[in-house]
């Protein structure tokens, strides 16, 4: 049977505050012959939207570029487009995209946008979350994240961040924003572009594109920051943002692993900006990608195998608040009484 | 303003894919119309050929070396005597090929089949030839060959006269163990066809009368005992022919009318009580639609109950981007040491719908898992693809052909 991953489109979404140059961004992917076959969905077409020269003005909903791809202006709700946009694909009647780019609005906050895609059956089983880019623009990016909420969640989330403008600001400036962001999301790599130019390459397949995954894809996705320190903790100032990952070395069951994620789901849903992960499950053959935002989680795909022979789960947290100790004694809690359970189950059946 | 929508012409010209990927194509030296034969020789010196019975004239088959199946070669074509008849249908066990020749007009010929002796592919030599010809016959529409022992054929033959003349086919069982020699084994026809049986004539198709015929029949290793046949507008049909001199009906799923008839293969899902049931869609521009793949129970035989059909893209933007659109072909899980065999996916081909891959793991809800619609053929008489046939190999490739030019396509189900 065809793999689990391999079959669905790969989504990015590309976040960032009102003039971070998301579009500028989005419109310089486009011109790349490698990406003449991309379905972009966009909230508006004004005039700071995907471009003119790219776009003959219409009335549509849906129009084709310049150079073959799809533009979508999101008139209804994103499930609804994501749907439409497959069953047409599939009727030949636009064209046979490859890639979705969807760009939020300034002020979004892309959480939502990531759980339509891992909660809409028909939407998670035909199109995946590749990568959530984050823009962050040079001069005003700092006092932004010191003053909103919105590009802070922005920066927590993303996998990979992008510094705009660059040419604008001080080196030290940048330096600052840089380390401020590191803070932040310690996994999502930082790379500064230049009038929305940067190596394709950093943004696209960030997600895992098969259940084949080598390690080295499977380090792309979970991020940089997984192997800071010893203890894979990242020192923390007094923001609330917390970015962690935890090791178990044990085995799991699925039952024992569900429970840990529904009892920190309903205790702390909404603080638990993302989660990303591999789970060693008892029995199983390869280790099974795990992904939540917030309370939601995508059903979980196993892989065909270890990448190396590392077999502990890692689960990467970005948390608001939440502390690694406190992730790590639930855990421990419910991996204890499940332990409890277990044994309580072989004494009456022995 | 540039709208979204792809006019039809622009539809058919786009190459859609999902899940599956195209690693090669070859338009077979200009002859890229191919019937309903596919299958794959392992030759000897371990090449494999694919050998291809062409749709019509003047090319009888053409072999194909796709052992680096990113650049086949063809390697062998050859012609048929005149334009009246056409092979349509050829099956290969080890070095023996078995191809049917059907005429355009009774009485015709070379009708029947010929068998010929491919241990070099490059020179195929025949070795014997099966006269099915006779005053109401075309000779052989299909031929299915996969033990080495007896050939299936849809077929008339001189001592037959139908009811009606487009009922001119039959089942007939070929004694090949022989291979100079072949002789009939056993026949069948659907009560009422054949002049002289005591049963009145079959009713006809009020719309479309596509005949009584046998299209495809279809025998496994594994069952020897049954032939699972579709026979046009009388449907779907199980025969015992554990005495092969005498096949005995067992049971016969008749769906059309109301649906539009043209039976045109059934394959069961061995092991699964299931059968898969295709029609053929016959007529241009969806006039016959809705022609569809079924899934049927067959878990009590004489009762083939349809539990649902395979699901297809909705025929108002494919009927009009030219040709035909609806079920076809299958792969039909030949036995044979490079076929690929399974019991839930299904591979079909739909015409201008290309070919598609089906999970009937559930049958009551079968997936779409893949598909490969090629753009238009450069010289498409249609202005769209016409995929005619399917054959997958042990490795999961997929060869799929088109009806009038496009040739060989050789596709990667991803990963």
């Amino acid at each position: 049977m065809l793999d689990a991953l391999s079959g669905k489109f790969p989504v990015s979404v590309v976040t960032g505050f009102l003039g971070s140059g998301k579009t500028t961004l989005i419109n310089r992917l486009l011109k790349r012959p490698d990406m003449n076959r991309v379905a972009v969905i966009v909230n508006e077409l004004g005039e700071q939207a995907i471009d003119n020269d790219l776009i003959e003005t219409s009335s549509e909903q849906m129009m084709l570029l310049n150079n073959g791809c799809l533009c979508c202006v999101l008139r209804g709700d994103l499930q609804e487009t994501l749907r439409d946009l497959f069953v047409k694909r599939r009727n030949g009647v636009v064209i046979d995209f490859n890639r979705v780019i969807i760009e939020t609005t300034g002020l979004a906050d892309p959480a939502p946008v990531m759980q339509t895609l891992m909660t809409d059956d028909m939407l998670q089983a035909h199109y995946r979350l590749d990568c959530v880019v984050t823009l962050v623009d040079a001069v005003n990016g700092l006092g932004q994240l010191e003053t909103m909420q919105e590009p802070v969640k922005q920066a927590a989330l993303a996998d990979r961040i992008v510094i705009t403008k660059s040419d604008l600001a001080s080196n030290e400036k940048i330096n600052k924003l840089e380390s401020r962001l590191r803070e932040l999301n310690p996994q999502a790599p930082v790379k500064r572009a230049l009038n929305g130019e940067i190596e394709l390459a950093f943004l696209i397949d960030v997600g895992l594109r098969d259940t084949r995954a080598k390690l080295a894809d499977i380090e792309r996705w979970l991020g940089v920051g997984t192997h800071e320190g010893a203890d894979g903790h990242v020192h923390r100032h007094d923001q609330s943002i917390r970015s962690f990952s935890l090791r178990f070395d044990q085995p799991f069951t699925w039952e024992t692993f569900s429970q840990c994620v529904e009892v920190l789901t309903s205790m702390r849903g909404p603080d638990l900006l993302r989660v990303k992960g591999l789970v060693n499950l008892e029995g199983r053959p390869g280790p099974v990608v795990v992904q939540g935002v917030q309370h939601l989680f995508h059903p979980p795909v196993e892989l065909a195998g270890w990448p190396s022979a590392d077999r502990a789960t890692r689960i990467v947290f970005i948390t608001r608040g939440i502390e690694r100790r406190t992730v790590e004694q639930l855990f421990g809690a419910v991996i204890a009484l499940s332990g409890q359970r277990d044994a309580q189950k072989a004494s009456r059946s022995g | 303003m540039t709208t979204a929508t792809l006019s039809p012409q622009a539809q058919a010209k786009q190459t859609l894919a999902w899940n599956m990927k195209l690693i090669s194509h070859n338009e077979l030296a200009g002859f890229g119309g191919i019937g309903e034969g596919i299958n794959m020789q392992v030759a000897k010196d371990g090449r494999r050929i694919l050998w291809l019975a062409h749709e019509s004239a003047p090319k009888n088959f053409t072999a194909v070396d796709v052992t680096d199946p990113k650049n086949p070669q063809v390697i062998v074509q050859t012609d048929l005597p005149h334009e009246g008849v056409r092979s349509n249908s050829l099956d290969v066990v080890g070095d023996v090929m078995a191809v049917a020749y059907q005429t355009k007009k009774t009485g015709d010929k070379p009708a029947g089949m010929d068998l010929f002796d491919i241990s070099t592919p490059e020179k195929p030599k025949l070795v014997s030839h099966f006269d099915a010809s006779g005053p109401h016959s075309r000779g052989a529409h299909c031929v299915w060959f996969v033990d080495g022992e007896y050939a299936h054929l849809t077929s008339g033959s001189a001592d037959f006269e139908p009811t009606h003349p487009n009922d001119f086919q039959f089942y007939r069982i070929i004694d090949v163990r022989n291979p100079s020699k072949p002789v009939e084994a056993g026949r069948w026809w659907y009560p009422g066809t054949h002049k002289g049986d005591s049963a009145p004539p079959p009713p006809r198709h009020p719309r479309f009368d596509g005949g009584y015929r046998p299209h495809n029949v279809n025998v496994y290793p594994e069952r020897p005992d049954r032939a699972y046949v579709a026979y046009l507008d009388g449907g779907a049909l199980i025969l015992d022919i554990s005495d092969k001199s005498k096949p005995k009906m067992i049971t016969n799923w008749r769906y059309s009318p109301p649906f539009n008839g043209f039976c045109h293969t059934v394959m069961p899902l061995l092991g699964r009580d299931l059968l898969i049931v295709t029609d053929e869609c016959t007529k241009d521009d969806g006039i016959d639609w809705p022609k569809l793949g079924w899934v049927v129970n067959a878990s009590v035989e004489t009762n083939l109950v349809p539990v649902s059909t395979l699901p297809l893209p909705p025929p108002e933007n494919f009927t009009k981007r030219g040709g035909r659109y609806g079920a076809h072909n299958l792969h039909e899980n030949l036995p044979g040491p490079a076929s690929f065999r399974s019991n839930t996916m299904v591979v079909g081909t739909f015409f201008n719908g290309g070919v598609r891959a089906f999970d009937t793991s559930n049958p009551y809800q079968p997936q779409e898992i893949a598909y490969f619609v090629p753009g238009a053929p450069e010289l498409s008489p249609k202005g769209a693809i016409q995929i005619n046939d399917v054959w997958v190999d042990e490795k999961g490739l997929v060869y799929a052909v088109d009806r009038f030019a496009g040739g060989l396509y050789i596709i990667e189900m991803t990963p």
